[in-house]
Formats: C-alpha cells, sequence, structure tokens
C-alpha cells in the first residue's frame, strides 16, 4: 500500500471504466451537488483551500490559475484538459483516461462551472489510441445521460465537451501550444504575456489544467478541501500517480500519498532494482526533471536517495522535481553517456524549431553527444553542453529548452567523471549498454 | 504616460508600447532580426534580449511598458546573450557571405561584427539543407541561410494576405515553403519578403548574383506604375564602380528598386511591378528627331514644329499623365492657351495585370493624373474633330483618332513605329534621366532624381514646350 487514494479507490475491472460502474461507485453525484448547492466562485475557493498543485510538470497552484479567471466578466472562456502526455517515462494520464474516464468528465464539469466555460476540450494524444477510445466512449455516454448539453441535471448550466486529438508533437504538451494546434496552426509555443489565463484559446481567457490534476478535483469537492488536505504533505496535499519504469522489478502507475517513502516504494511496492543489481540514479519526474544521486554528486549518495520521500518540496530541495510524476529508474552499469544520447535525440527531434536557441541547440548538443558515443569526443565537449544548456535556460519562449538545459546539466554535473572517461578512451566506461542485465551478462 | 528608464536615464512611453519601441524611439539601438515594426510580435530570434532589473534577461519586443522599471541594454548579461544567441544563429549558417547577394546589407553580418566577433565553438558539421528552391518564378530562397525568423510568412499572411508561404518540418531542420495552391507565385507583393529577410535566404530573380551592393548607390524616385506614386530607391552603379571594358551598358541600367518608406504613400511595401521598372524604362529608346520619318538634327525639329505650331488655326494637344508635375506646369504656361487640351490615360492595365486591390496597387496605371486632373480640370477626353495640328505627348496613343488631314507633332521616349508617320517626332528624357515630382492620387507630392545623364539626342519636355511655343504669334 502506498498511502491513501484519491483516484485509484476502486478495482479495476474489464467493465469498471464505464458509465455504469462510474455510476455505481457514485459517480456524477458530486457535479449535482455541486450544481444544486454551490456557487461558481464556492467552487474555486475551494479549490484554492485545498492547496492542489498542477500534476503536469511545473506543480503550479491550481487554484491561482483559476483565480486570474473572472467568470463574470462576460467573455467566453476555455477550459482544455491537456492529455497530451509526452514527457519520456510518463504514462500516469492514460491510466486515468483507460480506466476512468468519467472521473475526468465529471472533474471536468465542476470546473467548467466553476470558470463559466460553455465549451471545453480535452487534448489527446494523437498516439493514444485506447484511451481515445474509451474517452469517446464516456463522452458519448455521458451527453446520453445528460452530463453534458443544454441545462445539464436541470440546472442552468450548459457545457459542451470536444476531444481534440493531437498530431505527435511533444510541444504541443506546453499549454500555448496546444492552444496553437486546438486553433488549427502549428504547435509554435506563445510568448507571455499576455498569460493564457488573460488571452488563451482564440484570445480568450483559458485555463489549461493536466487530467491528472483535473481528475482530483471531484474527489476535492465531495470530500471538501479540508479532508484533501488531510492527505498527502501539508505543502503538497493529495496523491501522484507515479508512472515507474526504467530498470524495475514491477513497473507501472501506482497511486502514491505525497510524503511516502522513495524507499519502500522503489524497493517494497515495485520490487526493487531487477537481477540482483543495485540503485544508480533515478529520474524522478520525466526526462526534463534533473536526475538524482550519482558518484559524483556532492549532494547525496544512494543512501540518501532511499531516505528521500516523495513530495515536490523534498524534491526541489534536491535539485530536482517531481514533474510529470514518471519516474525512470537506473541500474548500476547503465552507460549515462548513452542515456542522455538518447535524451538528447528525442529534444532535437521534438524541438519545434521556432526560437532560435532551442532550434540550434538541441541539434547542436544531440551532434555533440553522438560524436562522443562514437568515440570523437573532444575534452571541450562538456563545456559546450553546458554552454548550450546555459543559453538554453529562460532565453527560448516555452519551458521545454529550460528542461533540456536542466536535464544535460544534471548528467553532467553527476555523472563527469563517466563522460570524462568516455571522451578520454573513446569507449563507455561500463559496457555501453541500457539494459539492466544479470552481473553474467555484464561481465 | 508610464515613465521607464533605461541605461539609467528616464524616457516617456505609450502605455501600449514595448521596451524594444520605446528604446529604438530614443535612440538606443537593441538588435533585432524578427521584430519589425509593421508585423505582428514573433519574439522567436530572442536576440533583443534586455535585462530588467531584479527580474533578469528577457526579450524586448514582447516585453511591456511599466511605470518605472529599470531596463539595461548593455549589461554584461544582455552581451553574453546576444553572443550566445549568435552563436546558435551562425551554427548551421553557410557564412557563405562572398557570394551572397544580402553581403554588405545583411542584418546577420552587422551584428556578428558588433555583437559577436568570435568564430564558431563548434565542431560539428553544418546541418546542410535545400540550395536555390524557387519558391516562385521571381523569388529563390536559400534554406541553410534562413534564420526561421519568419518574417516572411507573417508578411504574408499580414500585409499582402497570400497566405503563400509557412514553415514545414522541425527544429534545425526548419523550411520556408510555399503554398500548395500557389498562392505565393500570384501574390503582387511577393518581392517584399526579399526587403524583409534579415539574412540572404530570400534574393530576388532579377537581382540574384548581378551585382554587390557596395557597387551600387540608391536614387530616390517615384513609381509610375500606377496613380498610388509608390516612394521607391532605384539602384544604379556608383560612378567610381562603372565597368570599363565589357557590357557598358550596366553603367546607366537600373540593378533593382527597393522601397523608399514613406508612411503617407506606401509605407515600407511597394508591388512587384514597381520592381521591374526596369521593364517599362529599359525599352529600346528613340533618340533621333525626324520629320516624317527623315532623320534631321534636333532644333531643325524644334523649328519645324514651331512653324507648324505657329501656322495652325486649331491646334489641339494630347497631354501626358506621365509628365511630371513641373513638365506638365511648364505646358500650360507655353502652351496651355494656344492649343485645345485633351487627357488621356497612357498606360491601362496590361492583361493579367492586377488591377487593383485594398494595399496599394490601383486600377489608374499613370503616376500623375491628379496632377492632370489639377491643372485641367476635366479636359475632353477626344480630340476635336476639325483640329488642324495635334501635339501628342506620351505613348501609346492611336493614331486613327487624329482627324483626316491634321498635322502631327509626336512627343515620344520609346521607338515606336508611328514616330515615323509623325510630321515631326521628338524625342523626350525619361524619368530616371531627370528630376521632378508627381502628386498621387491622395495629394500626396513625391519627388525623383536623375538617375543616369540623358540619352543622346533627347530633350526635356519641359524645356522643348517654350521652344514650341517660343515663335508663335
Amino acid at each position: 500500500m502506498t498511502g491513501r487514494k484519491v483516484l485509484m479507490n476502486f478495482e479495476v475491472t474489464p467493465t469498471s471504466h464505464t458509465l455504469e460502474a462510474y455510476l455505481a461507485r457514485g459517480g456524477y453525484q458530486t457535479i449535482a451537488k455541486v450544481l444544486r448547492e454551490l456557487k461558481p466562485g464556492d467552487v474555486t475557493k475551494e479549490i484554492v483551500a485545498s492547496g492542489i498543485q498542477g500534476r503536469g510538470g511545473a506543480a503550479f497552484p491550481a487554484g491561482r490559475k483559476w483565480q486570474v479567471v473572472d467568470p463574470n466578466d462576460g467573455q467566453p472562456h476555455y477550459l482544455i484538459a491537456n492529455a497530451d502526455e509526452g514527457e519520456p517515462g510518463t504514462f500516469k494520464d492514460r491510466w486515468i483516461l483507460e480506466n476512468s474516464p468519467h472521473t475526468l468528465l465529471e472533474s471536468m464539469l465542476i470546473a467548467a462551472y466553476a470558470l463559466a466555460v460553455r465549451n471545453a476540450f480535452v487534448y489527446i494524444r494523437g498516439e493514444f489510441d485506447q484511451p481515445y477510445r474509451r474517452l469517446a466512449a464516456a463522452v458519448e455516454e455521458a451527453y446520453a445521460a445528460g452530463y453534458f448539453g443544454q441545462g445539464i441535471l436541470g440546472s442552468g448550466f450548459s457545457c459542451d465537451m470536444f476531444i481534440f486529438r493531437g498530431a505527435g508533437a511533444y510541444v504541443c504538451g506546453e499549454a500555448s501550444s496546444l492552444l496553437s494546434s486546438v486553433e488549427g496552426t502549428r504547435g509554435y509555443p506563445r510568448n507571455r504575456p499576455p498569460r493564457l489565463t488573460v488571452k488563451g484559446l482564440f484570445q480568450r481567457p483559458t485555463v489549461v489544467n493536466n487530467v491528472e490534476t483535473l481528475s482530483n478535483l471531484s474527489w476535492i469537492m465531495q470530500h471538501g478541501a479540508e479532508e484533501y488536505r488531510k492527505v498527502g504533505t501539508a505543502k503538497s496535499p493529495g496523491t501522484r500517480l507515479i508512472s515507474i519504469s526504467g530498470h524495475i522489478e514491477r513497473p507501472g502507475v501506482y497511486e502514491v500519498e505525497m510524503g511516502y517513502s522513495w524507499a519502500k516504494f522503489i524497493y517494497g511496492v515495485c520490487g526493487g532494482v531487477p537481477n540482483g543489481r543495485k540503485l544508480k540514479a533515478v529520474i524522478p519526474g520525466g526526462i526534463s526533471s534533473q536526475v538524482l544521486t550519482g558518484p559524483d554528486a556532492k549532494i547525496m549518495t544512494p543512501e540518501e536517495v532511499e531516505s528521500l520521500t516523495l513530495d515536490h518540496d523534498a524534491l526541489w530541495q534536491m535539485g530536482s522535481s517531481m514533474g510529470s510524476g514518471g519516474m525512470i529508474v537506473i541500474a548500476e552499469g547503465t552507460c549515462m553517456v548513452r542515456l542522455l544520447q538518447v535524451m538528447l535525440r528525442f529534444y532535437h527531434h521534438e524541438s519545434c524549431g521556432q526560437c532560435t536557441p532551442c532550434r540550434e541547440g538541441m541539434g547542436w548538443a544531440h551532434r555533440v553527444i553522438d560524436r562522443i558515443v562514437a568515440g570523437q569526443g573532444r575534452p571541450e565537449d562538456i563545456a559546450t553542453l553546458r554552454y548550450i544548456s546555459k543559453f538554453n535556460d529562460g532565453t527560448t519562449i516555452c519551458g521545454l529548452g529550460d528542461a533540456a538545459g536542466y536535464a544535460t546539466v544534471a548528467f553532467l554535473d553527476h555523472f563527469r567523471d563517466e563522460f570524462e572517461y568516455y571522451i578520454e578512451h573513446k569507449r563507455s566506461k561500463y559496457d555501453g549498454r541500457l539494459e539492466c542485465l544479470p552481473e553474467a551478462a555484464h561481465a | 504616460m508610464p515613465e521607464i528608464f533605461i541605461n539609467g536615464k528616464p524616457y516617456q512611453a505609450e502605455p501600449d508600447q514595448t521596451v524594444l519601441q520605446v528604446a529604438l524611439a530614443n535612440g538606443i539601438y537593441v538588435p533585432y532580426f524578427c521584430w519589425h515594426p509593421q508585423l505582428s510580435v514573433a519574439g522567436n530570434c530572442r536576440i533583443c534580449m534586455v535585462e530588467e532589473e531584479g527580474r533578469g534577461v528577457d526579450i524586448g519586443c514582447n516585453m511591456p511598458v511599466k511605470a518605472g522599471m529599470r531596463i539595461l541594454t548593455e549589461s554584461d548579461e544582455v552581451r553574453a546573450h546576444r553572443k550566445a544567441i549568435l552563436q546558435f544563429i551562425t551554427l548551421n549558417h553557410p557564412v557563405d557571405c562572398g557570394i551572397c547577394d544580402k553581403a554588405g546589407e545583411c542584418t546577420l553580418q552587422d551584428y556578428h561584427y558588433q555583437y559577436n566577433g568570435t568564430p564558431s565553438i563548434s565542431h560539428d558539421r553544418k546541418v546542410t539543407s535545400t540550395k536555390f528552391y524557387d519558391l516562385s518564378d521571381r523569388i529563390v530562397l536559400d534554406n541553410e541561410r534562413c534564420i526561421v525568423c519568419s518574417r516572411c510568412v507573417r508578411f504574408t499572411r499580414e500585409v499582402s494576405k497570400s497566405n503563400g508561404l509557412g514553415i514545414e518540418e522541425r527544429a534545425d531542420g526548419s523550411l520556408v515553403r510555399p503554398s500548395t495552391d500557389g498562392s505565393f507565385r500570384d501574390d503582387p507583393y511577393s518581392d517584399n519578403v526579399v526587403d524583409l529577410c534579415p539574412v540572404g535566404a530570400l534574393l530576388s530573380r532579377s537581382f540574384f548574383y548581378k551585382a554587390r551592393v557596395w557597387y551600387l548607390q540608391a536614387t530616390p524616385s517615384v513609381c509610375p506604375g500606377c496613380e498610388r506614386g509608390c516612394n521607391v530607391d532605384i539602384w544604379h552603379r556608383k560612378p567610381e564602380w562603372f565597368v570599363q571594358s565589357l557590357d557598358a551598358a550596366e553603367n546607366t541600367a537600373i540593378a533593382r528598386v527597393t522601397p523608399r518608406e514613406n508612411a503617407a504613400v506606401n509605407g515600407p511595401w511597394i508591388c512587384n511591378k514597381g520592381r521591374d521598372l526596369a521593364r517599362i524604362f529599359e525599352r529600346k529608346r528613340a533618340g533621333q528627331a525626324m520629320l516624317k520619318g527623315r532623320p534631321v538634327d534636333l532644333p531643325n525639329a524644334v523649328a519645324e514644329a514651331r512653324r507648324l505650331l505657329a501656322g495652325a488655326a486649331r491646334p489641339a494637344a494630347v497631354v501626358s499623365a506621365w509628365g511630371s508635375n513641373e513638365e506638365l506646369e511648364a505646358f500650360r504656361a507655353a502652351l496651355g492657351g494656344r492649343v485645345t487640351v485633351v487627357t488621356r490615360q497612357d498606360h491601362v492595365p496590361e492583361p493579367g495585370e492586377v488591377v487593383e486591390d485594398d494595399l496599394l496597387i490601383r486600377a489608374d496605371k499613370n503616376p500623375n493624373s491628379a496632377k492632370l486632373r489639377e491643372l485641367f480640370g476635366n479636359a475632353a477626353a477626344t480630340l476635336p474633330a476639325d483640329a488642324d495640328l495635334v501635339l501628342v505627348w506620351g505613348e501609346g496613343f492611336e493614331f486613327a483618332r487624329i482627324p483626316p488631314g491634321a498635322k502631327v507633332v509626336l512627343l515620344g521616349s520609346y521607338l515606336a513605329p508611328e514616330n515615323g508617320h509623325a510630321d515631326v517626332f521628338l524625342p523626350i528624357s525619361i524619368q530616371t534621366e531627370r528630376d521632378g515630382h508627381y502628386t498621387n492620387f491622395q495629394g500626396v507630392v513625391s519627388g525623383f532624381a536623375a538617375c543616369f545623364p540623358k540619352a543622346p539626342g533627347v530633350a526635356d519636355a519641359e524645356t522643348l514646350f517654350a521652344g514650341l511655343a517660343g515663335g508663335g504669334p
């Protein structure tokens, strides 16, 4: 067990994603109660009081984002659930969409009510097939049952739901490029100001929240913010869906209460590193969060990682973040140079090419690391990678350039000796593998 | 009016301005590639970095002014970022300035010397891409030189509204490409993207490898293509770079035409017809005065015309809408009281030409129709049937409309079959050979200057009129 449950509080069966099953576990009663008893402002107050942080990566308080939108300003507002789950290592929203799409839909109704939204969207990753079909079926069921459309449940509140499928760009998971994509243009991020809550979709106030963030709302409105605060830690209330992958015995999606111990989670719940190997490093929240631990790290040793707790503050203190909750476990003997090569190839491929530092920098970094891996590294290459990262930090339109830079610098900081070894000896310090094989195979 | 501080000095700003606009308006130069005063903010080149004290660096083109904000444009942080951005931009740029038409007026070249000045720190091969890609039969694109600032794309979306260009692919493989429906090929303003391009990625076919820009000088002029009268610069060889041995005609040829910004007339744009002034001015010139096709020298021809005019009882004159204000006034002063004036449009839209649109192009394809109307009012459009002498000034007049038996004095600049049929033919100079002014349809007067010496044997119409009237009764 990993603490209290907010989302995974039912048994997954072949039919647990249907409306029937959702109603049987008390579904759509919260929205009925909200429409009956509460004013939009009360909902927002409750969400602010719950202190829920965004689950997409930046952990921005969701309530604060909502407060910028004035429901009574007379213009249309839009609500978008960001289901463009593209961060490598992350597959938690997929679990919600596949197993409990109605939780998301009911929560979005609550949010739409609070923000005076007439048209709500789910922007779903194009590669998601099963999740898309389940979500589309759920929307149809909900329409048929009168949860969407005109005058929902006899109230004066109307809301329509649209599903928008992405076309396979990582950058469209960034809120502003997601909006560009919905508008039908190229998925380019937009400059801030203006903020999206001021001028977003079609130049109207728009709230973009992660699927997991939104899915928490029905629970919060059902049990109250006070009850929600009791889950998790004081600064990071609630739970996180952690999708754990990599060199781990039992990969998958787990719901973990904030503040739960890493050691118990990795070694107990997930069964630890397979083939009797030791833990080398952990990327805690998708590849854009900084890798933790390593022989050269000044901030911590492998033992300290295991004493960590899983919440935003603990990870921020370690110089990393919970990110999108996509945890990647890396076993002893893995070549970090090759791992960084995989990551930089991804960033190069997914850079949208709009602004200069990322457009040119990602390709540059990719070519440098390719050269190192090919055994043609130069001593100054590490400084070049740092240079590229430094001038992607805060100079790009969206956060992807910064994130790629942070991730790169964390690799260089924590595993500097491996990079230097590779450049000097023109081969990996280990055997260059990314797989986690039994000791015998490594030797 | 918020007051902001740039480099410690206070400046007044409009509330809707950005920091970049305030800085530029006050003579503080902040480099920029993608920003353009007439286009929307894209904020993608990232070189206009400024530092807001206490908040770090950010791009100036998208930074709204706030009262009391303190901006630094030359701090160490800002310089470091500019330098890094130039490292990124030149990373995959071929730096083939030696064979680039843009060299000498290239923003990237200027900024490199001013703000970077160090060679690339990269050891890797540059990303190669398409060279000589024809966006249309007028514009060539070199994708390796392109810095993806999106100015050209925004121009076709926001100004010419053809939506003719877009960006394909991602990251350092991003490519500017024309839309598949051919709307860029048909865009009558497409050549403006060449001027907009801050590097040598977009090049004009007609100027392709034609001259280094430092061999050229720009003479202010006015496009005679329609009654808009767009202000242009006509580029031609500087005398010190005249070709001595080979094709000397290059010395008096129009190398290219670019817009000269005039907010009251054309803003910073001109249409493609204006780029092709050479097609109007560089036709075969008439340089020989003639009497019924018999060559004579100019003074004799003028004397003959004066004699005919003095002897005519009911002379009429067809006045050119291509005459400058000065010429039209000289005509009125010398002959206006003597002759029946007929006005007309020398040029009418050619087949396939855009007749009129809501940006610049006007249906009247003559530069000075407004002045003509001002001086001669609504003069008759047809010749009086009893005219016994017709003075035809300008080209393209149908000789069939001249009353039978009337004498014809023709003033023309170009070789034409009718020149030899006129009783007197007097060759006159063209716009690029003289100074003058045109009045456009809005009443704005724009001046042009001579680019080249007069062709041999021709006279200015302005002086001819006095000579024609001189001996009259």
